[in-house]
């Protein structure tokens, strides 16, 4: 790649102070950009309670009803995604190692719960386990996704 | 690891730069998206595009969605490249109390044969 000091630019002399201010504006605009993914308060609540809906379903015991509330949960997950796209205009790599280490761990913890659920709602006949499995992973959910957010908009603010 | 430094006239100029600071950041953004975050009109950020498009730093795609076109622009990896080598430029300036670039020898800044490098007073 040339670079390109072309004869429009008179020798493009440029001193610290330009190039600091050049720096600083840089710097700017990356902030700027880590605000813009700031999603809005209730977005990640709209998630967890998707999930939490999905696992407290399982209480009524009714597959089928189980099985059409996982595919509104993944239909609802994938409707917010793509609102949250259009609304901050952008498309990006949400995942790198931290923030992917963030959600396989929420996955992981969900699975934990789930399972917790299972045994204690079909294994020991406990009621209201499901619907507890399913409070608890909303505010999990909401942790893991301002979590994620925060790592995100630091990655922006620093990234080159 | 940084980049290779290497002052770009192109992406000198302060809108162009704060357009490669965002593209550089995402995989696309929309156009208004950009305006909005440099505060000009469609036709200066219009302008600034077609600079860097046509450098072959910037590429820009069409599409439409429910009879509205929408414009969004991503960067190249030439484009990529030659912002990570002006950043790592400007950072060698604010280390050295200024160049002219492409001067300025050691510190792995772009030398063109024949030139001293010459500190310029602020």
């Amino acid at each position: 790649m040339e670079s390109h000091d072309g004869p429009g630019h008179p020798a493009a002399e440029v001193a610290s102070g330009e190039a600091a201010s050049a720096m600083s504006a840089v710097s700017a605009s990356r902030s700027w950009l880590a605000d813009r993914v700031i999603a809005p308060g209730w977005f990640h609540l709209a998630f967890g309670l998707l999930a939490g809906g999905a696992i407290a379903e399982a209480e009524i015991r009714n597959w089928a009803l189980f099985g059409w509330s996982v595919a509104a949960y993944t239909a609802g997950c994938c409707a917010l995604s793509w609102w949250n796209q259009r609304r901050v205009g952008l498309t990006m790599q949400y995942f790198d190692c931290r923030t992917r280490a963030v959600f396989a761990g929420h996955v992981v913890t969900l699975s934990g719960l789930i399972a917790v659920a299972c045994w204690a709602g079909l294994d020991r006949g406990i009621h209201g386990a499901f619907l507890a499995a399913g409070a608890l992973a909303v505010p999990l959910t909401v942790v893991s996704g301002r979590w994620t957010d925060k790592l995100l908009r630091a990655r922006l603010r620093t990234r080159r | 690891m940084s980049a290779p430094a290497r002052f770009d006239e192109i992406v000198h100029a302060p809108n162009r730069l704060q357009i490669c600071a965002i593209l550089s950041a995402v995989s696309s953004a929309d156009f208004g998206i950009v305006r909005e975050a440099l505060g000009v009109a469609d036709s200066v950020l219009s302008k600034h595009i077609r600079v860097l498009h046509e450098a072959g730093y910037v590429d820009v795609h069409k599409s439409t969605c429910a009879s509205r076109v929408r414009t969004s622009m991503s960067m190249t990896p030439a484009g990529r490249a030659a912002y990570d080598g002006h950043l790592s430029a400007l950072q060698a300036i604010v280390g050295n109390e200024g160049f002219r670039p492409g001067a300025r020898r050691g510190d792995g800044l772009a030398l063109s044969p024949g030139q001293e490098g010459t500190p310029v007073s602020a």
